[in-house]
């Protein structure tokens, strides 16, 4: 369990002490003055998690280093976008690491091996790695939705989210036509809806 | 299960991340726009953000961070350059007025004053002012530096050499002081000028005044106005106030 993890998982903690999301509030509130102390700070606060999450998606980390080095620019150059009442600042980094990572792998695929072992094993990888979840209470109720649905259609969702598979990728590994993929993605995707809001 | 509009879905989708490249520059384009897409995509964040727990958190290489704090210094200095072009366009419309008022008269030989603002420091020392004085939008040919608390003013020539048998005359214009510049002060030999020779202004007026250098018989103005080709800048401050990012 890395620090970051902890800092999103903390959110119930009663504490005296400025609790570690607060912190990366304040962070972002000196970065969007320009302080670049505050960046720096922010940056070890945060970029093992979007290292790993743009690494998990490109399986390259020259290029994942370059991404991550837009990602960062944009931040400095966003922090004032950030709403707190939206999420919080590690969830919205996440976001635009995870965006700028599969823009940059839709537009240029050829960059990701052609070779498909990675894609098995990061399909055979899932289960484990979703065991091992923080025991947030939206963590837990995704969790629960995930598992309502049928086993292929959760694996979809977990691929695509996590590893950035086109439903191209997806088709092919799932031996269906894209078209039939999509059709499948769609009916999750309301499944989970319906369900996160009971 | 609920049902799901067509926006909706490609809002899924797109958060998901399945969206081709061309359907996901669709939707970045339109979620500008589009406050309803904007709003069913943050809701999808919200959804699906917890999966993010997932990701194994991995170290980037040492060496990231000084790379990324090399591009910020260059986003910053593009930031800084655009923000001083945009003052080279509302001085040129202020040296127009100064040209057309000083009767200096031919266009060739009038040379704009572009106006350059130090990359912005972290300790902004708000009394110190510079002006620019720039030929042909190529090398400055002066820099005119002016502390406003003590008066005091620094004339640095950069590209501009001493003339043989002709002088460079420093002179201040501003509306109190009537329609036409007052001399300044003529520049040494070495190009420098007495420290002291805006004493009798205040701040307020030097930070609104425009400044000439022209280039006059040896000793300086004949006629006490501008008579050859000059030159000339506006004082802004060292740090500009307010947030200079993009």
């Amino acid at each position: 369990m890395t620090h970051v993890q902890r800092l999103e998982s903390d959110t119930s903690a009663p504490s005296d002490a400025q609790s570690p999301q607060d912190r990366l509030v304040m962070l972002l509130a000196r970065v969007e003055k320009g302080d670049r102390e505050a960046f720096a700070e922010l940056y070890q606060a945060t970029s093992a998690k979007l290292f790993g999450t743009v690494l998990r998606i490109l399986k390259d980390t020259t290029w994942a280093d370059d991404v991550i080095q837009d990602v960062y620019v944009t931040i400095w150059q966003k922090a004032d976008r950030f709403d707190r009442q939206r999420g919080s600042v590690i969830g919205w980094m996440a976001t635009i690491a995870r965006n700028a990572a599969i823009d940059d792998l839709r537009r240029a695929p050829r960059h990701q091996s052609e070779d498909d072992s990675h894609l098995e094993h990061a399909a055979a990888t899932q289960a484990s790695a979703f065991e091992q979840r923080d025991q947030d209470e939206s963590s837990d109720r995704l969790s629960q939705c995930l598992e309502e649905l049928e086993e292929t259609r959760s694996q979809m969702v977990r691929l695509a989210y996590l590893d950035g598979w086109s439903r191209a990728d997806l088709a092919s590994h799932f031996g269906q036509p894209v078209n039939t993929v999509k059709t499948w993605l769609h009916r999750a995707l309301k499944q989970l809806k319906g369900c996160l809001s009971t | 299960m609920s049902d799901l509009t067509d926006k909706d879905l490609l809002a899924a989708e797109f958060v998901l991340g399945t969206l081709d490249d061309s359907e996901r520059q669709q939707v970045h384009r339109q979620r500008q726009q589009d406050g309803e897409l904007e709003q069913l995509i943050q809701a999808w964040e919200a959804r699906l953000a917890p999966l993010g727990d997932e990701v194994k958190s991995i170290a980037p290489g040492p060496h990231l961070l000084a790379r990324i704090e090399r591009r910020i210094d260059a986003v910053e200095a593009r930031a800084a350059l655009q923000h001083s072009d945009d003052r080279v366009t509302r001085l040129r419309r202020r040296l127009t007025l100064w040209r057309g008022m000083a009767g200096v008269s031919s266009a060739a030989a009038l040379i704009l004053a572009a106006l350059l603002v130090g990359a912005p420091t972290s300790s902004p020392d708000q009394s110190q002012f510079v002006a620019v004085f720039q030929q042909d939008d190529q090398q400055p040919a002066f820099m005119l530096s002016v502390n406003l608390e003590q008066r005091r003013l620094h004339v640095m020539p950069v590209t501009a050499k001493p003339m043989e048998d002709r002088s460079y005359q420093l002179w201040i214009k501003e509306a109190s002081l009537g329609p036409t510049p007052q001399s300044v002060g003529v520049l040494d030999d070495d190009l420098s000028i007495d420290q002291s020779a805006l004493q009798q202004y205040s701040p307020e007026l030097l930070k609104r005044a425009t400044f000439g250098i022209s280039v006059e018989p040896s000793g300086g103005s004949p006629t006490g106005q501008p008579t050859g080709p000059a030159i000339h800048g506006y004082l802004y401050p060292t740090q500009a106030p307010g947030n200079q990012r993009l």
